[in-house]
């Protein structure tokens, strides 16, 4: 008897009993192909593949428990209610009763997916760890053009929209941006929330295509999903700012679009309301009957506001104790663009800049109505441009490329700007998320950078000895100005390590003097001996009187050299002194 | 309403006619009506109208209780005696009860949740305790996919790339755009829709069924007469093949048997016709002529002859000498076997620890081949789906700038626009989506440009 022969009757057993093909189970739910697709998104259920395909390789099998699993959903059968409901409209509409159809439509069964989110993600780390789908997908649907054809709706891309913003909204007030990558398909985030680390993608500033190789109607039955779980992530983390979840906006900023800024400082004063004023809040929750009249209240509240403050800035003060639990990361997050004012050109990517620099403590405005502070602003810091030359100059601030935003975010220090300046072609754009040690390949700027970030460890730290010897190569003069205190340190640090070098090497030769008088080349030797202690004591004293020409090529030479990297650190320095000389000069005259 | 329009109520008969006692009329309808059917309803106390039923539904509990109070007779008879327990014939079926006790239970909880479902928004995870404890009838299956949701591109990828990362990155392309074209070029030739050639008239096309049809005839024919054949062969081979064999055995003898081995090789048609008997008989005599050569040759020659007679019927009378020869010979060749296998088992006791070695260098290497198997499995894993369905996953394009794109400016950058594409694959890669092959047709919307 074959093995694969089943006597009638019997049970089955291994894998023909534990999956069935997609049609099968079609039949056994007694939906149609459409639906089942659909109710498999919204419950999270996946084609498995079986060890051994009963049916053979061109099928999908799904687990028999997957399928029973459907079976009980209570959505099921909420969906053929909408399907035998859906057949009346359509009746009365062939039967050209146009007032019947209108009012079945208005009475349309539906359905909610709040249950299947805590069924999926029974706890709200579940539901973080599974947001980087959710957030890319809603963020995309965000920018693309409603359509007829594809049966997405004006409604839901601005439904989209609002979900979008209220997320970025929340990331840059609880500073979670970590890092940021601009890849030719979008913009890469990372935010850190409750331990997780959530990756999302961000299409570029352009018109996204509907392509014929993508079934929109599946993306659709997900992102209803999304938007769902997204809407109820909100809720919560809204909520754990103490601040009311729909929010309520200012509508002067709404119809601006501007409605980044908006829910920022709905979110202020929502907050300061509760802080300062509770009544508002009270007038919320005891009378809901009044809700108008308070949503009116609010949004004078929001007005009140000085506007040139931005939100982030605000709440250092006041919110001191609430945010005492924050980890070190976020600290150094919050404070990189503090003090720092950035005004947006038209050119530049507005929400995803707005996003990164309040994300990272700095104020930001841009050009259009219903922005915070004008360009004329003379606190402005950096001017953000991406045009090959600006047209009116002011001085006071340094017109840097957009790029230089990214790098200083992922980089965690302020770069120098020198490299950004408007019209020039900036250093590569690295990826933050790859790691350089791992990889074995580090990247000439990524080291740059690297030094730069350890000058910037050091400038907190005590310096260790102040010498001015400097034994850098002049590569990194280019940003000596800036990080001057901290190269000193690194140059001391050298020339003490040299000096112990030498201090040694004299040492040994005094040993080798004394122990053996027959050395092989005594003359030499001692000769070398008597060149290499007023070295050494030459450095040390910082005197230059002792002729050149008793070194030795190599000592004379690094002499040479260490002369030219200070005269030149000198002149940086000097540079560098009198444009802020300028700077000071223009600054209380304008 | 408007006003009634006045008429005139001149005179008794006009006034008469003119002034409605609709009213007076309806009431005295109605007064009738609630005299005929006992009085009005509404005035009446609620107390009249129902009444609440606070009797047991007696005759539906006796029921019951009747079929189980029902006591079987044997039970009865025990029952008179106080020191012997009853074992019940039956259970009671407590479980079906419990169950319907659940179902109570459970029931008002689903009411609550279905009230807060319809509230605005709520708090879904306000008592996360309460999801770690509450206990899930079924644990919800998480995708085992190792690829992440949002894969980060190369650092090659960046819309301002070091130009190492950029060259490894589009050299990457370059390979996957080859391997596309190597696949069409090397690939079989697609068949062709149609073939050249005139069209055949309804006359040949009949001539040609007919002789479509013969033909198959025929071929059974053939097929039938060679099955048949084949079957008489093996039935009695010698009958049919006798002149063949005898030739082929004399090549054979003429041969070193090596050489002898590889005809019976070359010959195999023949020799398999001559079924097993011969072929071992075959065999036996090749190792005879191995053993004792000149003398034997003889011996052989009398075999095959008395194989040969051995189908005509005509044997020749064996004599004693050659008997004990036989016999004789026999012997020797048990011997030789036996110390043979003696000396085989000798020599495997002394190869003892090389047997063990070889035994787990076998183990060893099955270990790594399966290790490799997984491993590799893992790999294949990481970039694509396991088999789905039909088609299989095609990884999308990467999307990377080319060198005359790379402009370091985010204003100029040419950056995609197919991001809902990329989530579409992105879907198919992680298994979550059957992967498909889309044919949609392009809907053109007239002729705009």
């Amino acid at each position: 008897m074959p093995k694969h022969y089943r006597p009638t009757g019997k049970k089955k057993e291994g894998n023909a009993a534990r999956y069935m093909t997609r049609s099968q189970a079609l039949k056994h739910l007694q939906v149609n192909l459409n639906l089942f697709r659909r109710l498999c998104i919204v419950k999270g259920i996946f084609p498995r593949e079986p060890k051994k395909k009963i049916k053979g390789n061109h099928h999908t099998y799904y687990h028999v428990k997957d399928i029973a699993f459907l079976m009980h959903e209570p959505l099921l059968e909420k969906f053929r209610e909408i399907k035998t409901y859906q057949k009346k409209v359509k009746k009365a509409k062939a039967k050209k009763n146009e007032e019947l159809a209108r009012l079945l439509l208005t009475r349309q069964p539906t359905y909610k997916l709040d249950r299947l989110i805590r069924e999926r993600y029974p706890t709200f780390i579940d539901a973080l760890r599974d947001l980087d789908d959710c957030l890319t997908m809603v963020h995309l649907f965000a920018v693309l053009p409603a359509s007829d054809r594809e049966n997405l709706e004006v409604k839901r891309v601005h439904n989209c929209r609002r979900l979008t913003h209220e997320w970025q909204a929340y990331i840059s007030r609880s500073h979670a941006l970590r890092k940021v990558f601009v890849s030719v398909k979008g913009i890469y985030y990372q935010a850190e929330i409750e331990g997780q680390k959530i990756t999302w993608l961000t299409p570029h500033a352009i018109q996204q295509v509907f392509t014929n190789d993508v079934d929109f109607g599946v993306l659709l039955t997900f992102l209803e999903f999304y938007e769902t779980l997204l809407a109820f992530i909100n809720f919560k983390l809204y909520h754990s700012l103490n601040v009311k979840y729909p929010p309520i906006l200012d509508s002067r900023l709404e119809a601006l679009a501007a409605d980044l800024y908006a829910l920022s400082r709905y979110i202020d004063a929502s907050s300061r309301g509760m802080a300062v004023e509770p009544k508002v809040d009270a007038s919320f929750s005891s009378q809901s009957n009044d809700r108008e009249e308070s949503e009116l209240r609010l949004a004078q509240l929001q007005h009140q506001l000085p506007s040139s403050e931005p939100g982030a800035l605000m709440h250092l003060v006041a919110d001191n104790n609430k945010e005492v639990e924050e980890d070190e990361e976020t600290r150094v997050c919050k404070s990189l663009f503090k003090d720092l004012k950035f005004f947006l050109s038209r050119e530049v990517p507005r929400e995803s800049l707005q996003l990164v620099i309040t994300a990272f403590g700095g104020m930001v405005s841009w050009e259009g109505e219903g922005a915070p502070f004008k360009e004329d602003d003379e606190s402005i810091t950096h001017h953000i441009i991406d045009k090959p030359s600006a047209g009116h100059l002011y001085l006071s601030r340094v017109y840097v490329q957009p790029q230089w935003i990214y790098d200083c975010v992922n980089a965690r220090i302020i770069l120098p700007t020198e490299k950004y300046l408007v019209g020039r072609i900036p250093p590569p754009h690295l990826s933050p998320f790859v790691d350089n040690e791992a990889e074995g390949y580090v990247p000439d700027y990524a080291e740059t950078i690297k030094r730069l970030q350890a000058a910037a460890r050091n400038e907190v730290l005590p310096l260790p000895g102040v010498g001015k010897e400097d034994l850098e190569d002049p590569q990194n003069l280019l940003y000596a100005g800036v990080m001057s205190r901290a190269e000193e340190a690194e140059a001391a640090k050298n020339k003490k390590k040299m000096a112990a070098q030498e201090k040694q090497y004299h040492e040994e030769l005094k040993m080798e003097i004394n122990g053996s008088k027959d050395v092989v080349a005594p003359v030499l030797a001692e000769g070398e001996g008597e060149e290499s202690v007023p070295d050494a004591m030459q450095i040390a004293q910082e005197d230059a009187d002792m002729p050149k020409v008793l070194m030795s090529r190599k000592k004379r030479k690094l002499y040479d050299a260490m002369k030219i990297s200070q005269s030149r650190k000198r002149s940086g320095v000097e540079i560098i002194e009198q444009r802020k000389k300028r700077l000071n000069d223009t600054q209380p005259s304008s | 309403m408007g006003k009634r329009s006045k008429t005139s109520r001149k005179g008794k008969k006009a006034w008469r006619a003119n002034i409605s006692s609709e009213d007076i009329e309806d009431f005295f309808e109605k007064t009738t009506r609630d005299a005929l059917s006992g009085g009005n309803l509404s005035a009446a106390p609620s107390e009249d109208l129902f009444h609440v039923d606070k009797s047991h539904d007696l005759p539906v509990k006796r029921k019951i209780e009747k079929h189980r109070e029902r006591v079987l007779r044997v039970d009865s008879i025990l029952k008179k005696n106080p020191f012997v327990q009853l074992v019940p014939s039956s259970k009671p079926k407590l479980k079906k009860s419990k169950k319907t006790i659940v179902i109570e239970d459970k029931a008002p909880k689903q009411v609550q949740k279905s009230v807060g479902d319809d509230s605005v928004m709520a708090d879904l995870w306000g008592d996360d305790s309460k999801g770690e404890h509450e206990s899930n009838p079924r644990k919800i299956f998480k995708n085992p996919s190792i690829i992440s949701a949002v894969e980060i591109e190369h650092p090659g990828c960046s819309y301002n790339p070091t130009t190492e990362s950029h060259q490894d990155m589009l050299a990457e392309a370059v390979a996957q755009e080859m391997q596309k074209v190597y696949k069409t070029e090397l690939g079989p030739a697609p068949v062709p829709l149609t073939i050249e050639g005139d069209t055949l008239s309804e006359d040949e096309r009949y001539f040609l069924d007919v002789d479509n049809f013969s033909e198959g005839e025929d071929n059974e024919n053939v097929e039938n007469e060679v099955s048949e054949a084949g079957i008489k062969l093996k039935e009695n081979p010698f009958v049919q093949l006798k002149p063949s064999s005898n030739t082929n055995l004399k090549k054979i003898e003429d041969k070193t048997p090596r050489q002898a081995q590889k005809s019976v090789g070359d010959d195999s048609v023949m020799v398999d016709l001559l079924g097993d008997d011969i072929k071992e008989d075959l065999k036996y005599f090749l190792e005879v002529g191995n053993v004792g050569e000149g003398e034997d040759n003889k011996d052989v020659k009398i075999e095959v002859s008395e194989a040969g007679n051995n189908v005509s019927r005509k044997t020749k009378r064996v004599t004693r000498v050659e008997l004990n020869k036989r016999c004789r010979q026999k012997a020797l060749r048990k011997k030789e076997t036996k110390e043979k296998a003696k000396e085989k088992i000798l020599n495997e006791i002394d190869s003892l620890p090389n047997i063990l070695e070889e035994i787990a260098k076998e183990d060893e290497d099955k270990q790594n081949k399966h290790l490799r198997r997984v491993i590799a499995k893992q790999e294949v894993l990481k970039i694509r789906p396991p088999r789905l369905g039909k088609y299989k996953f095609e990884a999308p394009p990467v999307q990377v700038l080319l060198t005359e794109e790379m402009t370091g400016s985010l204003r100029k950058l040419k950056a995609c626009c197919t991001l809902a594409r990329d989530r579409f694959k992105s879907l198919e890669k992680r298994g979550i989506l059957v992967p498909s092959k889309q044919i949609r047709r392009l809907v053109f919307y007239g002729n705009d440009s």
